[in-house]
């Protein structure tokens, strides 16, 4: 009895403890920053430090592989990156002549969709819907925060897992 | 000789009309207006949006007050969260995965900052350590509410933690 007690312990205690495991590092990227997961699970985005800049990079959780991404490295720094559902969408804000704006890159087309913010806003955080249809942006204007809702089924296919049950809703 | 310009006008009209089609298609941000008029009330300062498939977790200051609000977009309003938010805690960041029954969140009580999950079916609230120990910032989660990547400080530097949940 004692032992199976004891055996219940240890389960409780190890069985059901949350595993962790850490994003590898490289030599060129030090400080890893501001993650973001695929509503699959299967990759992840975040902001490592690339010859001083904030740069977005994509990983495979898989197999710790690097994804690359074409044509992005000309908009640092970037900031808050977001993945939809399949990792097919990556938005994130980015900058060109000290101009905030937002990108959308469609990993499948290769398109990269850039976007202003309506008003006099500045841009600080984003989040993408995982089926790409909508984007939540934090907003900064005279001081004050805010967070709107835009809508993007009008130009992005949508990202939706295979099989989609009421239960994901 | 006619003929010729006719075909080269027909060419240019049309390669005219593409261009200003194809410049009118341009992708624009379309706001989402009965959404947004519940989340921009004046008295209001939101931050750090998140959103699931049908759901919005985003961080509220009101009467000098910060909270974790969850919305619900198909009924265009918020979701009670019965033992979540405490006077006493400063929420730093959260997330919410995709059915919004899943909220984890970094919160600052004192002197500690620390990891929580809400399971928002059965209302409770668990605390996920960090091993190695580390302050905890950002915090992401997939679409099932099972794996988390967490922004963490060791050491003066910063790492990302995947964190696995069991169930």
């Amino acid at each position: 009895m004692k032992a199976l007690i004891f055996l219940f312990g240890v389960l409780g205690l190890f069985g059901c403890r949350p595993q962790v495991d850490r994003i590898a590092d490289d030599f060129f990227s030090r400080n890893q920053q501001d993650p973001t997961l695929s509503g699959n699970g299967d990759q992840i985005a975040l902001i490592v430090e690339k010859q001083g800049k904030p740069t977005v990079e994509m990983r495979n959780l898989k197999d710790g592989r690097i994804i690359y991404l074409r044509n992005l490295s000309r908009y640092q720094p970037h900031s808050s990156p977001s993945l939809s559902w399949s990792g097919r969408y990556l938005a994130l804000i980015a900058q060109k002549t000290k101009t905030q704006f937002i990108i959308i890159k469609d990993r499948i087309s290769g398109k990269l969709h850039h976007l202003r913010v309506p008003g006099n806003y500045i841009p600080i955080r984003l989040s993408l819907s995982p089926d790409a249809s909508n984007l939540a942006l934090q907003l900064i204007n005279k001081g004050k925060f805010r967070v709107q809702i835009f809508d993007l089924s009008h130009f992005l296919e949508p990202d939706l897992p295979q099989r989609i049950t009421s239960q994901d809703l | 000789m006619k003929n010729v310009f006719d075909i080269k006008n027909s060419i240019l009209y049309i390669l005219f009309s593409t261009i200003l089609l194809s410049g009118c298609a341009l992708p624009y941000l379309k706001p989402v207006k009965q959404l947004n008029n519940i989340i921009s009330r004046p008295y209001e300062n939101h931050r750090e949006p998140k959103l699931g498939l049908k759901w919005l977790a985003v961080l509220t200051k009101s009467n000098e007050r910060e909270q974790i609000e969850l919305i619900d977009l198909r009924l265009r309003r918020k979701v009670n969260l019965p033992g979540l938010n405490r006077s006493d805690a400063l929420p730093i960041s959260l997330a919410v995965n995709s059915n919004g029954n899943r909220v984890v969140f970094v919160r600052q009580r004192g002197d500690l900052t620390e990891l929580y999950m809400y399971r928002r079916g059965i209302g409770t609230l668990q605390k996920l350590d960090l091993s190695p120990k580390g302050v905890p910032r950002r915090v992401s989660i997939d679409g099932s509410g099972r794996i988390l990547a967490v922004e963490v400080s060791r050491e003066g530097r910063w790492d990302i933690d995947i964190i696995r949940i069991p169930n």
